[in-house]
């Protein structure tokens, strides 16, 4: 068992499974090029919306909090730039199996008045075989970079994980 | 905004150093070539963007996050 410096939880550890390689990093944060997946401590329980968070392997004090794209938009369509998915090691013809091949989740972010957004726009792709992953800006402007996360009423964030 | 209509091979001057040339249209887009010194920095916009809003979303405060949750939840 492996344990890594966090920003918000102190030293957990971690398994291999949790790593996943930024061989790129992500726009702004080039030189990170490794995070763990931190499930939120408490969602075993049921009291916490399914939140995760990437937590930077080299600096300690980088995390992001991200949602599963689904519980944001539970009718959200991948589109992933063929050059993003051979970059990931998926086949670039074809859209990955969300949820079986790859976990797509939605950079948050805080604003005034507690509005809570989710990037859309540039959703992060993990591919769940090679352990690698991404940050995909689509190309369409379908969904936006500051998407209002509203309720998450009629169980569907349950129901989206 | 300036509006110019190029073809294949045509190309656009910004200043004395940089040059625009549409290279191709396609289907899928038009494919465009870019010419300038080394220390001008040229970026996609949405990449520009996509930095911004990780800076924006890097390190979010832990009680306002824990705060806003409560707020969707309710």
């Amino acid at each position: 068992m492996f344990s890594v410096e966090t920003k918000y939880f102190g030293t957990l550890p971690y398994t291999e499974e949790a790593v996943f390689e930024f061989p790129h990093g992500i726009p702004g944060f080039e030189e990170e090029k490794g995070f763990v997946l931190i499930e939120a401590p408490g969602r075993e329980a049921g009291n916490s919306a399914p939140l995760v968070f990437l937590q930077s392997m080299a600096r300690a004090g980088l995390c992001f909090a991200a949602f599963p794209v689904l519980v944001v938009d539970r009718d959200y369509e991948l589109a992933i730039a063929p050059e993003d998915l051979e970059q990931l090691g998926l086949d670039p013809g074809r859209r990955p199996d969300l949820g079986a091949e790859v976990t797509v989740l939605a950079l948050v972010s805080l604003h005034d008045n507690a509005l809570v957004t989710a990037n859309l726009m540039a959703p992060i792709v993990l591919n769940l075989k090679t352990r690698r992953g991404l940050q995909a800006i689509r190309r369409d402007s379908r969904y936006s970079h500051q998407h209002p996360v509203r309720g998450q009423g009629s169980g569907r964030a349950e129901e989206a994980c | 905004m300036l509006v110019l209509r190029r073809r294949a091979g045509e190309s656009v001057l910004i200043g004395d150093d940089i040059e625009v040339e549409l290279l191709a249209v396609t289907q899928q887009g038009a494919k465009i070539g870019i010419r300038a010194p080394k220390d001008t920095i040229v970026l996609r916009k949405e990449l520009k963007v996509t930095q911004q809003q990780n800076a924006h979303a890097a390190n979010p405060s832990l009680s306002d996050l824990e705060q806003a949750i409560q707020k969707l939840r309710s």
